[in-house]
């Protein structure tokens, strides 16, 4: 399939100009259109049958890592994690990665569109129909079906109860094609629980999320406050209430000279002794320091040694040692406070402030939970499950309901899911092709029919008859059945509407405009060249 | 053997070469056939090992010799030990491995099992896929059959009294019947439950195992293990001739300095030039050592305990020397991550440095005593403050084999008894829930229709493993027995399962094997999750 034009030494009967270097690859015309077009459908393949309710999973094994295996669905962790060498199958493994960042989900839905848009590219071009016609008329049915999309968009923002009704319905879709689906009642409350707290903020990272393997998934719950997985210093309080906080990043051993070499010489134990005593007292003053901030708790993300721990039990100050750098951040940020290495000048020193610090037990293990936080949102959602595998996957598809969630509270408008769009947008592209003249026409159509792929391949990979389905879809779409779209659970077409399968507006048109960008993108290249690889020096010389 | 050989030496390569390649080469194959190869191969996998340890199942199982990577040999019959060191390199395989984890935490209790099941299931799951049945069908039909199978095992579970010792010592006893250590189960079982019934908190369901210490003592037989209100240490007391081994009333300090010459954190060196000088030096260590000792004697400690040290010696001879003449006792090398269980034992806190020196800070206990062992003496604290919420098990076993073996047992039937607390409901073992299960669904699939009636009923039939298997362990014969359990249990016999001792079937709630709920619930839902997850699994994609 590939022919690999490689410039050999200078041969005068060469017409081709010799631009490139050796080593540097050229491919054009057909070779370079199948090894885009055929990479980018290659990838969009492989995450394919993830797509939908009843997606399939894969296992994700790292070749260097013994321990690495994931299992997931979630395309933009199958994409982030291949090794992909062709470029067109880069363009792809970027849009996805760049749906995750913007909205969070539909990475898996993005990807596939685009490999369908260029499946459909592959047989026109074959049909001698010139790249560029082809864009001109994908451009013609984006414009149609975007407005198509818009025209569907409910927006449910003006009325509160209707607008958590709408947000449970979009996590739970979300939720749907995840392994959590045991629960996805249950995940979908704590998601829009969460997000609601957080809405105005729109910072996620006031929600933590905490894994404890034990139990059963419908175990995960939403708490108030923020919890840190750590021990309190022993003989000191169990129970703060109105606490100050102060969040430091100190050595509590000692604080050494930092001279290489330094060296103390004395002639006697008695002076050693008094050294040792100097240094204690040095750590006492900075104990002292940090009590007289007037705090009545310390977390660290350093070791607390036992001196400093005796002196904060004697104080009655909490100590909390070792807080790993990720809780610091977020500790601090929930409760106000600035992480502190130094401590001349309490004054400004912004100490974390919260209602109740208590232990709290959780599964099998006793955690510290600050509640009434200075930032009111901050909240912990506590997942349980029966594995690592489990659990990881679940946090996964949690942070895509979440992240979607959050983008629906940006922009209300909502759409139906479960084909129901694809098929609209498809059926208003094919009315839009009809009445365009010229070879348009037939690019219009093409890009209907990769609208209606998407369907298709739901329904294939729940198990059920594609063609049969997606036909009968069409037929009530026509017949002005409202929202027609797949039941996954009947294998028959419902009403999404009553079956409450919804999505973000914003998510779904970010999947069509992104996807029909890089289809594009992809379409319109009529070469390849490959830098030459770095040199590398070789590391055993001859 | 032949799968086995494959999973432990040839790594996933087999399985996944066809996907690697055509990604790399970038080209379109047919997708389904390559997608149901995948699935057969991790089923296979998965198979295998659930196949290895399937003889080690039940009160008769086998144990294995496991030969670690240092040489080091373990003897075990712990379906989740045996998985812990099989070099699994097999995904899918690694799978089960962690299955059988998820079902040592979730109950403590039927890690081998939950993996003999999950080996059925997908026994099951493989025929079903060979008549063409896809598998979501197969993975939802499963659902349903679970949600039936945990409706009929809560029905016929017995409620339980978490005052009535005797039921919950016939659950631990169940549990410890099929260990290594099974003939100690008379001993075993009620010390594990005296401990969990001293920490647990029953008002609010919890028990924190963190608050029951097991020190491993070589020496003596399992018989000698022993339940401890109050602390035991694996090591000696320290002392010099005179010192003090059994203290009444003690007063106990429990120390994180150290009783030896000071040491600053900058590194610090004493010239000598003179004889005289040294003369001096010699006399400020001792007046230095002895200083703190007084001031520790002054407080009316007479027992010492101390923290580990890595920066310099805990105690030297001198500081012996003189705790021996103050006639404090001394027990050193005690972790720091012992301290907390230490003091909220001893009601006391731990003294950081001799300033901090206080009367009120000391411990209490009735006696502190050393006791001489085969390997070495060990160190008793009893009588210690009343009411006491942790305990401490004196772990025993006449070789390292049999003492790590004995401590997984307690550990196990702890975890059973703390999963009572949590779900105050026992059920028979011996087969007789998972017949009944079997039966209940087999008869209820007759009420459903098309793909999810097969399915259902493929389900019920590979719960027939765990008494078959039960049955094959102890050389009786599995189908002749199986068959004749059907029976009983279709003529309304629920509690009938297998009677291993005696090679028959009978009513085991009768004959007090009994387990907890927990168990066999937990068992039968990891179990099915995995299937589904590894039905869904359609790809292994390989990352760098």
């Amino acid at each position: 399939l590939h022919t690999i034009f490689q410039m050999a030494a200078y041969d005068p009967s060469n017409t081709h100009a010799n631009v490139l270097t050796d080593e540097a690859q050229e491919l054009k015309g057909t070779d370079a259109r199948l090894t885009t077009i055929l990479g980018a459908v290659a990838v969009s393949d492989l995450v394919k049958s993830t797509l939908g309710p009843k997606g399939m999973d894969k296992i994700i094994m790292s070749q260097t890592q013994a321990s690495g295996v994931t299992v997931t669905n979630d395309g933009a962790t199958i994409m982030k994690q291949l090794l992909v060498d062709n470029p067109a199958g880069k363009i792809l493994v970027d849009i996805s990665k760049s749906q995750d960042d913007e909205i969070g989900d539909g990475t898996t839905s993005v990807c596939v569109l685009a490999g369908q848009l260029l499946q459909q590219a592959e047989q026109l071009l074959s049909a001698h129909i010139h790249p560029q016609t082809i864009v001109a008329g994908w451009r013609m049915a984006l414009n149609e079906a975007k407005k198509t999309l818009e025209q569907s968009a409910i927006d449910y923002s003006n009325n509160e109860e209707q607008f958590r009704q709408a947000l449970f319905k979009i996590a739970k879709t979300t939720l749907s094609s995840k392994i959590v689906r045991n629960a996805h009642d249950h995940f979908a409350n704590l998601a829009v629980d969460a997000v609601m707290r957080i809405r105005k903020q729109g910072d996620l990272e006031l929600i933590q999320i905490l894994k404890k393997a034990g139990g059963s998934m419908s175990d995960s719950f939403l708490e108030e406050g923020f919890i840190l997985d750590k021990k309190i210093g022993v003989g000191q309080p169990r129970r703060i209430e109105k606490a100050k906080i102060m969040v430091a990043n100190t050595p509590m051993d000692t604080d050494k000279i930092k001279i290489y070499g330094a060296k103390v010489k004395t002639d006697s134990i008695a002076k050693v002794a008094e050294i040792e005593k100097a240094e204690i007292n040095k750590m006492m003053k900075k104990c002292e320091k940090i009590a007289g901030h007037g705090i009545n708790c310390f977390i660290n993300r350093q070791l607390i040694y036992n001196k400093p721990e005796q002196y904060f039990a004697q104080k009655g100050i909490m100590a909390i040692e070792h807080a790993d750098f990720d809780g610091i951040e977020r500790l601090a940020m929930a409760l106000g406070a600035e992480i502190v290495s130094t401590f001349d000048a309490p004054g400004m020193v912004r100490l974390g402030e919260c209602e109740v610090i208590e232990e709290v037990l959780i599964g099998e293990d006793r955690m510290i939970r600050f509640s009434g936080c200075k930032a009111p949102e901050a909240c912990t959602i506590v997942m349980r499950g029966s594995s690592q595998h489990i659990l990881a996957e679940a946090e996964r598809s949690l942070h895509d309901a979440l992240c979607v969630l959050l983008t629906a509270c940006k922009d209300p408008r909502i759409v139906y899911g479960g084909g129901s769009t694809e098929i609209a947008m498809a059926e208003a592209v094919d009315a839009l092709a009809k009445r365009t003249a010229g070879k348009k026409a037939m690019a219009i159509e093409a890009f209907a029919r990769a609208l209606r792929s998407i369907p298709k391949i739901i329904a294939e990979n729940g198990g059920y008859d594609s063609a049969d389905l997606v036909s009968q879809l069409r037929a009530a779409h026509s017949e002005g059945m409202p929202n027609p779209g797949l039941d996954m659970r009947e294998g028959a077409i419902g009403d999404m509407a009553e079956l409450g399968i919804t999505e973000a507006f914003r998510s779904k048109m970010q999947v069509l405009v992104s996807a029909s960008e890089a289809a594009e993108m992809i379409v319109r290249c009529d070469e390849v060249i490959r830098a030459a690889p770095r040199a590398r020096e070789d590391p055993h010389p001859h | 053997t032949a799968a086995c050989a494959r999973i432990f030496i040839m790594p996933p390569a087999a399985a996944a070469a066809p996907k690697a390649t055509a990604a790399k080469n970038e080209l379109r194959d047919d997708g389904k056939a390559k997608r149901s190869d995948v699935r057969q191969s991790n089923i296979a996998a998965a198979k295998a090992v659930a196949d290895a340890i399937r003889t080690s199942l039940g009160p008769r199982g086998m144990d294995k010799m496991v030969q670690k990577a240092d040489g080091e040999v373990l003897i075990t019959n712990d379906g989740a030990t045996i998985m812990e060191y099989m070099n699994i390199n097999h995904p899918a395989a690694k799978m089960l491995v962690d299955l059988s984890k998820s079902q040592d935490i979730e109950a403590g209790d039927g890690t081998t099992s939950v993996v003999v099941l999950a080996g059925a299931l997908l026994q099951a799951c493989q025929s079903l896929l060979n008549r063409g049945i896809h598998p979501m069908k197969i993975s939802e039909s499963f659902q349903l059959a679970l949600d039936k199978a945990e409706e009929v095992l809560t029905g016929m579970s017995i409620p339980v009294d978490i005052g009535d010792r005797d039921s919950l010592i016939q659950a631990a006893s169940t549990s410890l019947n099929s260990k290594i250590v099974s003939h100690n189960a008379p001993l075993l079982a009620p010390l594990a439950v005296d401990a969990v019934r001293m920490v647990g908190d029953v008002e609010r369901s919890m028990v924190d195992l963190r608050d029951v210490r097991v020190t491993k003592k070589l020496g003596g037989t399992v018989d000698d293990t022993e339940l401890i209100e109050g602390l035991v240490f694996s090591q000696k007391i320290q002392k010099l001739a005179g010192g003090p081994s059994r203290v009444e009333n003690a007063k106990i300090a429990v120390l994180q300095f150290q009783l030896s010459p000071p040491k600053s954190d900058m590194e610090s060196s004493v010239v000598v030039s003179d004889y005289q000088q040294m003369d001096r030096i010699l006399k400020e260590e001792k007046a230095y050592i002895a200083g703190i000792c007084k001031q520790i004697a002054k407080t009316g400690a007479n027992v010492i305990l101390l923290q580990k040290s890595i920066l310099r010696d805990a105690i030297t001879d001198l500081g012996l020397h003189f705790l021996s003449k103050l006639k404090i006792m001394l027990v050193k090398d005690v972790e720091r991550d012992d301290i907390d269980f230490i003091c909220r034992t001893l009601r006391c806190v731990p003294i950081a440095q001799p300033d901090a020196l206080h009367a009120s800070k000391l411990g209490t206990a009735k006696l502190v005593q050393e006791f001489p062992t085969p390997e070495g003496k060990i160190v008793k604290i009893t009588g210690v403050p009343q009411p006491c919420k942790t305990v401490s098990i004196l772990c025993r076993g006449s070789n390292k084999l049999m003492i790590d073996e004995n401590e997984r047992s307690i550990h196990d039937a702890l975890c059973v008894v703390r999963s009572l607390y949590q779900r105050k409901f026992l059920i028979p073992g011996g087969g007789a829930p998972e017949m009944e299960v079997n039966y209940k669904l087999t008869e209820w699939s007759k009420t459903l229709g098309g793909m999810e009636a097969f399915c259902v009923r493929a389900f019920a039939e590979a719960l027939e493993v765990i008494p078959a298997t039960l049955a094959e362990n102890a050389g009786l014969h599995p189908i002749q027995l199986v068959t004749e359990l059907r029976n009983r249990h279709a003529t309304g016999n629920k509690y009938d399962g297998l009677n291993i001792k005696k090679g028959c079937i009978s009513n085991i709630h009768d004959l007090g094997v009994i387990q907890p709920l927990q168990v066999n619930l937990s068992a039968l839902g990891l179990a099915t999750e995995l299937c589904r997850m590894i039905l869904k699994i359609d790809d292994i994609v390989f990352t760098a």
